[in-house]
Formats: structure tokens, C-alpha cells, sequence
């Protein structure tokens, strides 16, 4: 990762080094190739993280640049997009130039000739939509369109008559000096020249011109002509385009044939069945030995009628079945069979990987880190599918040499890049001078070195760049709403006394899902104190549900569990439970066998036989999902697993087999609930009733389901969790160590697991029977607030669902977000974390009462519960980090470019091997977000704003790596709150700084529904109800 | 008896033209520039289904009430060409009978599921309206040529599936996939077109016009008779059989069929698993009574029919992504189809078709669920791999496992084949021409001849 930017590899080695140590150096480049791979894993467990991982050792906005070079994508959004949001108001005129001028640093005054200071140009440039087209459209624009007839109509009315009125007078100066034979200035002498040779009427005819009705378009020719002359002969810096490094591409340059599209048909054909995990019927014979051995086997050798390009392949593969064939050594031959020099090898085998990055890097992950799937890749598959890759490329290569035409290379060629960077540059001067009012007189006169100055200041600043700081301005106008907001709300707050010991406590995750839910809890329940922490709930470990086929981890993606747990049946329910279990096995094998035998020959001729019946199920689903999904539930009762529990504890002096222990010490469930107690801050004032929420998500069509469950359980339900700490919090011996550990908690406080869907908002409690009798009212009251807030929550989502009506009840929002889950052609089940944009990380009572319209994770943390090394909020920084950053990060650049960093629109996504998916028939595998998943997202950093002294902060991030880098690098904003006074200051490199308000204003609702209802959009924050009172209000609740 | 008539003509009238006027609605108000919403669209669309369904059914319903098993409702001749003896005429005419009436009914449900579907699928897509407009082409067209009365009609039927099934698997035309492949399923169907084309040239010529009812016979389907020569009814029977081939994707055009998926999943899902690869098939069973006169032909369709189903059996065994899987899977039954109409069996060929559609309509529309509906299975079924474990002969596997595979992988090795030996000669034959025709003019105007050779040449746009 480290040595992404050593594009030359290792130094030739010299003479004749043996070919071991190159085989080495050819390992160590394609190690290096790696890193550039999507890590993302297969799809039924899909873990958020930073799309350019690979790129996070530099800062941000270089790092953007970079990637979008590497990986051919968008690095923002157009111009256009931005300026939309200009117009909508979400960027104003002074986020831009702030943005500019903090980008600018002292050279914002710096100037420019004749043409102000370098910040009015660029601010010129930002404001005024500047066109650019490509030159053959740009011909024709100029020569069909009114471009040289009209002004452009950003143009004011004042500069237009000036431009024409100077022009004019110039004209008649020269007309009159021309007369009286006088010889005028250097500019008239230019201008008369080109008057000459451009207009046909000639200087009079030209004055004439600008006597009639047509001044201005005899205005924007001299201006055009002008500034034609004056850009024509500049040099051309050759623009910054990809080297050629692949042969391929300097082929496909000329070519109408893309030798890589020939490669592809077969190499993502192939692929597909070497990583399938289950779903073609029939098995890739001899994939045990290997990518390179399977694939000469099936597609190789033999006589079989092959594709052209692949006639001569058979005498290169056959190489590859002898014994000691070597990948390293074939990927070397093809090296030297391309001629790359070694000073290039690094960067080529990198390209060569990049050429199909989905499949490469889904080889890798099969390779290196799915050990959980049914079949795994054998090691060493990448390195050779790259040498099948570069044999293929060496076919495909020779057969499209002997295609290619002479006529395209002639008219590919004959285009230079200069001239069409030479009209290009002229017509972006030409707006320019158009708007800013730059006189043609004042042009002509100009010398070269102006004009090169000119020139190199206006393409300094590039669309790229134009967007990048659209883009920062974007960020900055949405930092300072939050921080003003908080800046007014917390204050406030914190001034409120908090209640002593609340009714009931809840603790949920800390995705941005559930700030709302949490919020509605509270504004139901005033009484009820809410706490958010990471979902796994400090219980790390291996599970396995009693319907369930597999083990698999529930924890953040870089723990590794180290203890297994499993449901079971209850004791005096096992028999009943195993009759379930049959049925259900039946059940699963039925309808194996009728998907799998309804493709084949004669079981489809069957199944089609009676296909009819089929349509009951088909218009049941697509009509009716709600009946259908009723009746399947109803169903589904007599197949559901029984009474159970977690077959959580394990004796003090067992030995654990093997690596994995079966269940907890009581001493380490008692250091779990320290631990979670410990870092959401919940030492005192216990209630009697504390809620744990796991969260996960149900629907249907959605390939990208692991997406929408828990982030911190690896893209699983996190309810297990829920329910394993609550069990382990119970235990009274659990307890008496937790006390031993200084954290006082009474007998009477029960602890109850649940789990939250977010897609269907519906709340399932477990082990409720374990609930002593004095604590059922209590609970009773929980459960209604519960599924009252579960209402509320679903009707704030439906605002956002355009096919839900703004008017619609929240009963009637239930019903539709529960269809959604059930409903086969919904590609839009949940918006999942596509509105997030905030981290706050301190306690909440300085963030309740604050809508903040679900774009917020929220991590309890209590700064005077940790020590004064900060050890508490170094172990949450150092997991919340990276896991939100990561999920912002995807969502940001999933977004900014849905089909490059994105994996495009989920309609015509095609499940492949199970392991992810592709776009239509054949594609490159795709990783990433869909754009149905971002399209209402806003592309930005997260911001977190920290319960902390900045000073400690700072060392608390420095002291991890990974935080450290990606603070440091800017990959995540981050500012402080301070923990007494509420003052916020903002980290920046090397110090951190005032937050000053720019507002003393935060709106005030009288609740959630009032502020977002009609409101489609994302909204602003506001305050719900009233502060103080409702402080007092829940003070009042717990007496 | 009369008015029965009467009600019978008005319905076959309303099953016809309430598709053609949601075409013509959906067209117009595109081409004027209204932006219809999704909801417009979307009920203008089941109200055409929904009057073309209770239409079909009415016909439906009277036919079996009043006994009368073929009911022609003509909509006017529209071309006359000719005297005596070689004339041509052009008539829009229309069957009701055992064939046409299920088979429109299918597509009457099955469309309209598709349209209900793909109302919430495509719901703010950016190309929702030009989706809905493809689809009323493909619904128009299904219905036009499933109720043909004539071979003229069912050739325009015909041909408004095939436009609107390559712009469909085009329709992400952003993308360089989607355009290839419509326009390679856009050449097979030419091809199939052309075939079609001729044979009805042919059937003209043998009888002066198209209409079925005249050339099967007398009696209604399917007991018609056609009263062709053993000889004639072989040449047309040949190209009608090349015709359906290329429709329904049958030996050697399969190649087309996976490559089609590429379009959204609820156009796949009708056109390619259901509705349009049984075209082909349905279309010999149309002139089946043909197909029967001659041993040859017969003999042909089970052949190839039979051909198709077990390659294509066997390439859905091998092919790791769903949707591909499922095209196989659906080509299977297609084949075997083809087979059942070889041998006669023309009432079990409609149930095949009719139950075969639904089906793979659902499994279709269930492909993106793929992943959740094997997890279940699994984890109902219990730890042990679900697929059976082939593992045994694994790393040593016989030539004939991997010739078999290799068949599959390669999906029988067609396409390489259609490209080796019809594309590539046809290819070299017209470029032939093209520079023997050069030759010729330049020798004849004794300088060159061609002025598209001076057009000044730029490239195609920036970059690719």
C-alpha cells in the first residue's frame, strides 16, 4: 500500500541475474498490483469501506485525483451537477468564496495582467458556466449556432454595451486614422490585418455592421477573431493523457477492435464458473489444480472450433499442463514477449490487473480471505489467472494487428491534440472575455507573454479543479449548518438538568438509521434515556442460529472471534423443535429440487407441463406482495424454529478446542459488560429496565442485503448480540464480578435483547419470559413506546420514498415500508445509510432534542467516566473511525461516479457464482453501491464532532495508525465539543481552530413530524419541542 | 345468433386495438414532448391491458357458449395490387380460435404482471416512459401476431417484437454491452426475418394471398389441411422452420439468447424467458398443417428441436450467473416444445408453452432474490453443501467431463461457428462485390468514382 506511487518497480536487474530473483521481482510487482483491487468480499457478506483504500496514505483531495486517473472514474461531479446545487441554494455565493480563498491561501490577491486579481478570475470562472465541447461539436456550434451572433445570456446588459460601444469607437479611430493616413498603435495594425483577411465587407463593411441592428454579433466576431490571434501560436502543453502502457492500448487507439473486449468474453466466462459457489449445477472439472491448469484443461487445449483470435493460444497453453510450469515464470515471458522495460513492468501488470478489477480482486478475497465459503480459491489464483490473462492478451494482440485498418489509423492520427486544444482554450477566453467585459481593443494590444499568461492562469484552474472546490464549498455550507446548529443546541441542553435515574434506558447501534428511531423514543417517552453503541455490543464471536446452516462472525470485519455460540432449542422443547427441523428440511429440499429440476430436461418438462400453477404465486407476488407475504408467514409458523436459547457459558476451567472456545468464562462476559458499560458511559443511574437493540434488515430483490444489515456484526443481524449481552448481564455472577470491577449495578435492573429491522420497522424482544414479574408493567410501557416509535419511524422514512404519499398516516407508512420488505419488484426496500453524514460522539444529552434527520451516527461516550489518558475514547475512535468513515467514504464515492467507483443501476444486475454481481449478460464484477442505493445521497466527508479537549483528541487519533491517517489525510472532518462549555473548535493540520457561529438561530418545531411532514428533501435542523421544558419534563418522569 | 356475431367482432375488435392505441398514445405524447408521470403511464397501461384481457376473455367466453371454434374479424384490406390470376392483397384479418385465445390470454396476463411490475422496478428511472413505450410495441406486436389471421399480419406482429425486443436489451445504451448484443439478437432476427419473408413470398405465389385460413385447409386449427404439393410445402416449411430458429433461439442461432439480459430484469423476463422465445414456436404451430404435409420438414423440426433442447440442457448446467441459467433453462423447454409440434402433438405444445411462460416468467422475476432463496435453502437443508459434492474425480477429471463442460462453458460452440461460417463468408462476399463495383466504376468514369472516398474524416467523437 505503501508503494502505490512507485510506478518504476525495482531497478533492472542487471545482466544475467538468474531468472529466480526476477520471478521474485515479478512477485513482488504483482503484491504491489494488489493493492489497487476492490476488497470486497463476496456479496452475501458485504462489509462498507473506502473505495480508495489503496490511496489512503496520501491526502484527500490528491488522492481523489489519483484514483479517478488509476481507475478511469469521475473524481467529483460534473460542473453542471454542482451548479444545480448552486441554483437550489445548497452552495451559496459565499461558501464558494470562502472555499476559494481558504484554497488560495496568499496568492488569492496575486495578479493577473491586466485582468484583476487571480481570485476574481477563478471566482469569475466558478460563477459563470463555462462551456466546453469537444472540437468537431465546437465547429459546428461556432459555424451553425448564435454563438457569434449573440451574447451569452449570463452576460449583463452593462458589459454588453460597453463591449460594443469600446469596439466601435476603436473601429472608427482606426477608420479615421487610417484615412488620414497616420499610422496607429501595434494593436490597430493587428486588428486591421485580421479585418482584412476575416471580413469579407472589410473595415467599412464592418462599421457598417456596427451602425445596424447587429452591433453585437459584429462585437463577438472581432472579439472571437481577437482571440483566435492571440491564443493560435501559443504552445500547447500536451495534455495530460494515460501513457500506453498495456499494448492494448496503443491498438485499441487505432483500432475499431478491442483485443481486451475478445479477452474478456472468454476470461469472465471462465471466471464465473471457477469462483461459482454453488450455483451453476454442474462443477468446473479439476479446479482443485488450479485457475491456470483448469482453464487449459476446459478452454486450452483440445480440438474444439474456437474463437479466431484464440487459434493460436493452443500452442502457448500447453506449456501450461506440464508439470513444472510456473505462473511467475509464464507472467515473465509474457513480459519480455510485450517488450515492457522493467522500469514499467510495475505499472503494466498493475493496468493489466485493473483491466477487469472485479473479477481480479474477487479472486483475491476468494483466495486470501474467504475461508467461510463453501469453496474457496486455491491458493496462488490470482498470480495465475494473470499469466492466463497475458497469454490470452498475446493472442488477442497478434489477431487484432492483422484487423486493423489503415484507414482508421490515418484518420485517428491525423487529428493532433494540439489543434484541438488550440480552438478549445480560444473559446474558453472567449466567454471569459465576454462576461468579465474584456475589451477586444485592450486583447489586441496584448503581447504574447500576456496572452501566455492569460492562458496558463485559466487552464491552472480547470474544470477538475473548478469542481473540486465546488465540491469543498459543497461540504463546507453543510459543516457550518451542523456546527451552528450544535453550537446553539448544546449549550442549551447541557444547561438542562438530566434526569437522576430515567423510567428506562435503551441502547441501540450507533448507525444513522437509528437516530431517528432513537429520537421518536424520546420525544414518546420523555422519561426514557437513549445511548448508542456499535451494534456487536462487545460481544465478539461465532454464531450460528438454530436454522441456520453456517457459523458465521459477529463482530466488526478486523476482529477475529475467538469464542463460537449457537442456538439451540429449549431443553423440554428439543423434541418439538426436531420435527420442525425435518420439516423444514423437507421443505428446503423440495425447493431444491424444483429449482433445480425445472432447468433441466425432463423435470422442466414436467414443471412446464404444470407450469400454470406457477402464475397463482406470480400474480400473488407482484399484485398483492402484502396477502402473499401474509399467507407465507402464516405458513411459515409450522417451520419455524421453536422456544431457544443461546448456548452462551462455559465453565471457568473448561479448555477451549481448538482455537474457538464454545461459549464465555464468566470472567470474560463480565469484561464485556464492563466494557460496553464503560464506553457508552452507563455507570449510575440504572433503570430498572435497560433495552438492547441489534438492528438488521429483510427484503426481497436486493442482492446487496448484507449491505443493509449491521455494519459492525461483518454485514450480519446483530439481535444475537443484543441477546447474548443481555443474558450475560443477567447472570448474577456476571454481576457480582461487575461490581468487583467498580461499576455498581443493582440486582433489580433487568436486561432485555431485541432486535430492530430497519427495513420493516418492526421490533422483536427476546428471552422475554425471563423478565421478573415486578419489572411486566414496566415492560409493558416499553413495548408500546417501542412500537409506537417504531410508527413514527417508519413514516419519517416514507417521507423520503417518492412512491409513498406526503399525506399519508403513519399506520398506513407502516404497511407500506413492511410491503417494501415483501415486495419483489421494490428496488428500493430501505435507503440504508444513504442520508449519513454526521458522526457525533459524546453523550447524548447534549444532542437530544435535535433533528437531525437521520444523517447522523451517534456513539455515546462519556468523557468523565474515562480516564485521563483518554483510554475510553481512544478504543471507540479507534473502531468508529474507520468503520463510518468507510461507510461515508463508499456512499461518497459510489456516488460521485455510480457506474466507475459504483456498481450502476440495480435494474439490470445479474446474479454471478453467488459471490456478486453483474451488469447484464457479461460484465466485470461489480463492486460498490447502486445508484438506486446513493441517488439521494449527498457526497460528503464525514464529519465528527467529539466530546473532547482538542489537545487530547489530537493525541488520542495520533495514537492509532489508522485514525491517524485518516484524520490526517482528511478522509474524515473532525471538530470538538467541549465537554464543559460546549464550545466547538475545528481540527485542522497542526492545530485546531474557533468555530465561529455564523447564526444565532435554530429553528424550533413542536415535534419530529411537524418539522419533516410534506418534505421530501433533506432537511434542516431544528429543535424538537421545547428544550428546557421537556428537560424537566423527563426529570419529572423518573420521581 | 346475430347479435352473438356482432359482440364476437366487437371484442376481437377491442382485443386488437385497445394495445395499438396504448402504443399510439404512449408514441404521440413522446414524440410531442410531454413528460407523462409514472402514474399516467402506468395506468394507461393497465387500463389497455385490463380491456384487452376482458376482451379476450368475452371472445373467449362466447366462442364456448355459442359452439363456434373460429372467429375471423377482419380489418380491412388495405392493399390490392393486381388482376387476375397475380394479384396481392394486404388484409389486416384476425383469428379467433383454440390457438389464438389462450395464447393471447397468456400474454395479456403475462404482460400485464410485467407492466404492474415494473412500475415500482423502474420507478424514477430515467428512461421509464421510453421502457413503456418499447413495451407497448412488444405488447402490440405479441398480440398482432398471436390473433393473425393472415401471413402478412403476422409478419408485422412480428416484426414489432423483434424492434422492440433488440431496443430493449439496448435500452442501457450508455453502455457498450447492451448495444452490441441488441444489435447481434437484431441481426439473427433479420435473418429469421428475411426467411420469413420469402416464405411468404412463396405462399403468395403458390396461392395468390396469405391467409391461413385458406392455405391450412379447411377447419378450423388445429384440424386444418393444407392443401399445398409435398414439394411446395417443403420449401416453405424450410424457411418458416429458419424463421421460428432465429426467433426462439433454436440450433445453431441459441447464441442470442443469454446475451439478451442485458435490458432491465422485468423485460428479460418476458421477452426472453417467457413470451418472445416462444414465438418462434408458435408460429409452427400456426402453420403446423403446412409443416404436416411434408415427412421431410417434420422430421427437420424434431431435429432440431430435439438439438436445441439437449445443448441447450446442458450449457444451463454450466452457466454460473442466473439469468444466463435461466435463458438456458427456458431454451430447453423451448426445444422440446419444437419437438412436440414436429410429432403433431399440438394441444400438449399449447399447455408447454402456456405453463413453461409463467413459470420462468417467476423465476425470472425471482433471479435478483437468487442469493436469499439459496441461503434459505441451505440453511434449511443443514450445513452440508446443498449442490452434491462432485469432488471425487475432481483433480483428475475424464476428457469426456471436460468435452461436455467445454460444451456447455462454450454454450455449444454456435455463435464461434455462425461467426465462421455465415458471418465471415457473407462478410467477404460483400466486401467482394464492393470492390469489384469499385473497380467497374472507376474503369467506367476513368477516375475514382466515389465521393464518399473525399469526405474530409474525423474521428467519431473525444476519445472512444
Amino acid at each position: 500500500m505503501n508503494n502505490h506511487s512507485e510506478k518504476t518497480g525495482v531497478p533492472d536487474s542487471h545482466g544475467k541475474a538468474g531468472t529466480q530473483s526476477n520471478t521474485g521481482r515479478v512477485e513482488e510487482l504483482i503484491r504491489h498490483a494488489i493493492h489497487w483491487l476492490p476488497t470486497q468480499g463476496p456479496i452475501s457478506v458485504f462489509v462498507h469501506h473506502n473505495t480508495l483504500h489503496a490511496l489512503e496514505d496520501l491526502p484527500f483531495e490528491l488522492a481523489v485525483t489519483a484514483g479517478a486517473e488509476r481507475f478511469g472514474c469521475e473524481p467529483w461531479w460534473s460542473e453542471a451537477r454542482y451548479r444545480e446545487e448552486v441554483l437550489v441554494g445548497r452552495i451559496r455565493q459565499e461558501d464558494l468564496q470562502e472555499t476559494l480563498l481558504e484554497d488560495l491561501g496568499d496568492q488569492a490577491d496575486l495578479l493577473v495582467g491586466s485582468f484583476g486579481t487571480r481570485f476574481a478570475l477563478r471566482m469569475a470562472m466558478l460563477e459563470f458556466p463555462l462551456q466546453s465541447y469537444p472540437d468537431v461539436e465546437l465547429k459546428w456550434l461556432l459555424a451553425e449556432t448564435d454563438m457569434l451572433q449573440r451574447f451569452h445570456s449570463g452576460v449583463p446588459a452593462a458589459t454588453q454595451r460597453s463591449l460594443v460601444a469600446k469596439t466601435r469607437t476603436w473601429l472608427e479611430e482606426m477608420e479615421s486614422a487610417a484615412g488620414s493616413g497616420q499610422s496607429g498603435r501595434e494593436s490597430d495594425e493587428a486588428l486591421a490585418a485580421l479585418v482584412s483577411k476575416r471580413f469579407n465587407g472589410g473595415r467599412q463593411g464592418l462599421l457598417r455592421d456596427f451602425q445596424s441592428a447587429r452591433a453585437g454579433a459584429a462585437t463577438l466576431q472581432v472579439l472571437w477573431e481577437v482571440v483566435r490571434a492571440g491564443t493560435r501560436d501559443l504552445p500547447v502543453v500536451a495534455a495530460n493523457t494515460l501513457r500506453a502502457i498495456r499494448p492494448r492500448d496503443r491498438i485499441h487507439a487505432v483500432s475499431e477492435v478491442d483485443p481486451d473486449l475478445l479477452v474478456h468474453e472468454v476470461l469472465i466466462r471462465f471466471c464465473a464458473a471457477f469462483l461459482d459457489q454453488g450455483l451453476a449445477a454442474r462443477r468446473l472439472p479439476g479446479r482443485a489444480n488450479g485457475f491456470a491448469k483448469s482453464f487449459v484443461s476446459v478452454l486450452g487445449a483440445g480440438t474444439w472450433p474456437r474463437p479466431d483470435w484464440m487459434r493460436s493460444s493452443a500452442a502457448l497453453f500447453c506449456k501450461v499442463l506440464e508439470p513444472d510450469w510456473e505462473p511467475l515464470a509464464s507472467i515473465l515471458e509474457s513480459l519480455e514477449h510485450f517488450r515492457v522495460p522493467p522500469s514499467e513492468q510495475g505499472e503494466f501488470l498493475e493496468r493489466t490487473l485493473l483491466a477487469l478489477p472485479g473479477w481480479a480482486g474477487m479472486i483475491w478475497q476468494m483466495e486470501t480471505n474467504a475461508p467461510w465459503t463453501p469453496r474457496p480459491a486455491p491458493p496462488g489464483s490470482l498470480r495465475e489467472f494473470l499469466a492466463v490473462r497475458l497469454i490470452l492478451d498475446r493472442c488477442a494482440l497478434e489477431h487484432v494487428e492483422r484487423l486493423v485498418k489503415r484507414e482508421t489509423v490515418r484518420i485517428r492520427a491525423g487529428v493532433s491534440a494540439a489543434a484541438r486544444l488550440s480552438l478549445a482554450r480560444a473559446f474558453t477566453i472567449f466567454q471569459m472575455a465576454q462576461v468579465r467585459g474584456w475589451q477586444p481593443v485592450q486583447l489586441a494590444a496584448m503581447p504574447v507573454e500576456q496572452w501566455a499568461a492569460l492562458v496558463n492562469e485559466m487552464e491552472a484552474f480547470s474544470s477538475r479543479e473548478r469542481r473540486r472546490v465546488f465540491h469543498l464549498a459543497y461540504e463546507r455550507r453543510f459543516r457550518a449548518r451542523v456546527l451552528d446548529a450544535l453550537a446553539i443546541h448544546a449549550p442549551q441542553r447541557m444547561a438542562v438538568c438530566e434526569p437522576v435515574r430515567p423510567a428506562w434506558q435503551l441502547i441501540t447501534c450507533i448507525d444513522d438509521r437509528e437516530e431517528s428511531f432513537r429520537r421518536h423514543v424520546e420525544e414518546i417517552d420523555p422519561a426514557c434515556e437513549t445511548f448508542g453503541a456499535a451494534g456487536f455490543f462487545a460481544v465478539v464471536m461465532y454464531y450460528r442460529g438454530v436454522d441456520q446452516a453456517h457459523f458465521r462472525p459477529l463482530c466488526p470485519i478486523n476482529v477475529v472471534p475467538r469464542h463460537q455460540v449457537r442456538e439451540v432449542p429449549r431443553f423440554s422443547l428439543r423434541m418439538a423443535d426436531q420435527a420442525r427441523s425435518r420439516r423444514r428440511r423437507w421443505l428446503g429440499l423440495a425447493s431444491r429440487g424444483v429449482n433445480v429440476s425445472s432447468r433441466s430436461l425432463l423435470g422442466g418438462a414436467l414443471a412446464g407441463l404444470a407450469g400454470t400453477v406457477a402464475t397463482l404465486p406470480l400474480l400473488g407476488r407482484v399484485l398483492a406482495p402484502g396477502w402473499t407475504a401474509w399467507i407465507r408467514a402464516s405458513a411459515g409458523e409450522l417451520v419455524r424454529p421453536v422456544a431457544t436459547e443461546l448456548d452462551l457459558a462455559r465453565d471457568d476451567g473448561a479448555v477451549a478446542f481448538g482455537d474457538l472456545a464454545q461459549g464465555f468464562t464468566t470472567a470474560e462476559m463480565a469484561g464485556i459488560v464492563v466494557r460496553l458499560l464503560q464506553d457508552i458511559g452507563l455507570v449510575k443511574h440504572f433503570s430498572p429496565v435497560i433495552v438492547l437493540l441489534g438492528h438488521g434488515s429483510n427484503s426481497l430483490n436486493n442482492p446487496h442485503e448484507s449491505a443493509y444489515n449491521c455494519g459492525a456484526c461483518s454485514g450480519s443481524k446483530g439481535g444475537p448480540n443484543a441477546r447474548a449481552f443481555a443474558w450475560m448481564a443477567n447472570q448474577p455472577r456476571v454481576r457480582s464480578l461487575v461490581r468487583e470491577r467498580g461499576i455498581d449495578l443493582p440486582d433489580e435492573v433487568h436486561f432485555v435483547g431485541g432486535i430492530h429491522d430497519t427495513c420493516t420497522d418492526r421490533i422483536d424482544c427476546f428471552d422475554l419470559d425471563a423478565v421478573p414479574p415486578w419489572h411486566r408493567e414496566q415492560l409493558l410501557r416499553i413495548e408500546a413506546s417501542l412500537a409506537e416509535a417504531c410508527q413514527r419511524n417508519a413514516h419519517e422514512r416514507s417521507r423520503r420514498f417518492e412512491s409513498v404519499s406526503l399525506d399519508a398516516t403513519s399506520t398506513r407508512a407502516l404497511v407500506e415500508v413492511r410491503q417494501r420488505a415483501e415486495d419483489l419488484s421494490q428496488v428500493r426496500p430501505e435507503y440504508n445509510h444513504a442520508t449519513t453524514a454526521i458522526c457525533l460522539v459524546g453523550r447524548r444529552a447534549w444532542s437530544r432534542g435535535l433533528f437531525l434527520d437521520r444523517r447522523a451516527f451517534l456513539v455515546s461516550y462519556d468523557p468523565e467516566v474515562d480516564d485521563p489518558e483518554r483510554t475510553i475514547l481512544a478504543r471507540i475512535l479507534a473502531a468508529v473511525i474507520p468503520v463510518c468513515g468507510g461507510i461515508s467514504l463508499e456512499y461518497l464515492f459510489s456516488c460521485l461516479d455510480p457506474e466507475g467507483y459504483g456498481c450502476g443501476s440495480k435494474l439490470p444486475h445479474n446474479i454471478v457464482s453467488l459471490a456478486g454481481v453483474m451488469t447484464g449478460a457479461a460484465s466485470d464484477l461489480r463492486p460498490g453501491l447502486s445508484q438506486q442505493m446513493t441517488e439521494i445521497h449527498e457526497p460528503m466527508r464525514l464529519l465528527f464532532v467529539v466530546e473532547a479537549n482538542p489537545a487530547e483528541l489530537d493525541e488520542v487519533v495520533r495514537s492509532n495508525r489508522v485514525t491517524e491517517q485518516m484524520v490526517g489525510h482528511a478522509w474524515v472532518q473532525l471538530a470538538t465539543l467541549d465537554p464543559g462549555s460546549g464550545d466547538i473548535r475545528i481540527l485542522k493540520r497542526g492545530g485546531s481552530e474557533p468555530w465561529k457561529p455564523r447564526t444565532g438561530e435554530l429553528p424550533c418545531a413542536a415535534s419530529s413530524r411537524e418539522w419533516y411532514r410534506g418534505q421530501r428533501g433533506h432537511l434542516g435542523f431544528a429543535q424538537i419541542g421545547d428544550v428546557v421544558a421537556a428537560g424537566q419534563a423527563s426529570k419529572k418522569g423518573c420521581h | 345468433m346475430g347479435t352473438s356475431e356482432q359482440w364476437l367482432a366487437w371484442l376481437g375488435m377491442a382485443t386488437v386495438i385497445s394495445p395499438v392505441a396504448l402504443l399510439l398514445l404512449l408514441g404521440t405524447s413522446m414524440l410531442a414532448g410531454l413528460r407523462a408521470s409514472e402514474l399516467w403511464v402506468g395506468q394507461l397501461t393497465r387500463a389497455a391491458v385490463l380491456i384487452g384481457l376482458l376482451a379476450t376473455l368475452g371472445v373467449l367466453v362466447l366462442m364456448l357458449v355459442t359452439g363456434v371454434r373460429y372467429v375471423p374479424v377482419g380489418l380491412g384490406d388495405w392493399v390490392h395490387l393486381g388482376g387476375t390470376g397475380h394479384e396481392f392483397s394486404f388484409h389486416l384479418k384476425f383469428n379467433f380460435d383454440r390457438l389464438s385465445v389462450p395464447f393471447t390470454i397468456l400474454v395479456f396476463v403475462l404482460c400485464g404482471t410485467i407492466s404492474e411490475f415494473a412500475q415500482r422496478y423502474l420507478h424514477r428511472e430515467a428512461g421509464f416512459r421510453r421502457f413503456y413505450l418499447l413495451y407497448a410495441l412488444f405488447l402490440a406486436g405479441m398480440v398482432v401476431s398471436s390473433l393473425a389471421g393472415t401471413i402478412e399480419t403476422l409478419f408485422l406482429g412480428w416484426e414489432f417484437v423483434g424492434l422492440s425486443s433488440a431496443m430493449l436489451i439496448a435500452y442501457f445504451h450508455e453502455r457498450r454491452g447492451p448495444v452490441q448484443n441488441g444489435l447481434r439478437v437484431w441481426a439473427v432476427y433479420r435473418l429469421a426475418d428475411a426467411a420469413f419473408l420469402v416464405a411468404a413470398l412463396a405462399m403468395h405465389h403458390l396461392h395468390g394471398h396469405g391467409d391461413f385460413g385458406h392455405f391450412t385447409g379447411v377447419g378450423p386449427w388445429p384440424d386444418g389441411r393444407a392443401d399445398l404439393g409435398a414439394g411446395p410445402a417443403m420449401l416453405v416449411g424450410l424457411l418458416l422452420l429458419v424463421a421460428a430458429a432465429g426467433k426462439s433461439a433454436l440450433v445453431p442461432f441459441s447464441g442470442w439468447l443469454p446475451r439478451a439480459m442485458e435490458g432491465p430484469t422485468p423485460s428479460s423476463a418476458v421477452f426472453y424467458g417467457a413470451l418472445s422465445v416462444h414465438l418462434g414456436a408458435y408460429l409452427l404451430l400456426r402453420v403446423n398443417p403446412v409443416l404436416q404435409e411434408s415427412w421431410i420438414v417434420r422430421l427437420l423440426v424434431v431435429a432440431v428441436g430435439l438439438a436445441t433442447a439437449i445443448s441447450a440442457a446442458i450449457s444451463a448446467r454450466v452457466q454460473s450467473d442466473v439469468k444466463s441459467a435461466l435463458a438456458y433453462a427456458s431454451l430447453t423447454q423451448v426445444g422440446l416444445i419444437v419437438v412436440e409440434i414436429g410429432l403433431g402433438l399440438n394441444y400438449l405444445a399449447l399447455i408447454h408453452i402456456i405453463g413453461h411462460a409463467s413459470l420462468r416468467t417467476l423465476q425470472l422475476l425471482r433471479a435478483p432474490t437468487a442469493l436469499r432463496d439459496w441461503q434459505q435453502i441451505e440453511n434449511a437443508i443443514g450445513p452440508e453443501s446443498p449442490v452434491r459434492d462432485g469432488r471425487l474425480g475432481e483433480a483428475a477429471p475424464g476428457w469426456a467431463a471436460i468435452a461436455v463442460y467445454r460444451f456447455g462453458l462454450e454454450r455449444g460452440f454456435f455463435d464461434t461457428l455462425l461467426d465462421r461460417f455465415l458471418v465471415a463468408p457473407l462478410m467477404g462476399l460483400f466486401r467482394e462485390s464492393d470492390r469489384l463495383e469499385r473497380i467497374w466504376t472507376d474503369w467506367l468514369d476513368r477516375r475514382p468514382s466515389r465521393e464518399s472516398d473525399l469526405a474530409e474524416l474525423h474521428p467519431e467523437g473525444e476519445g472512444e
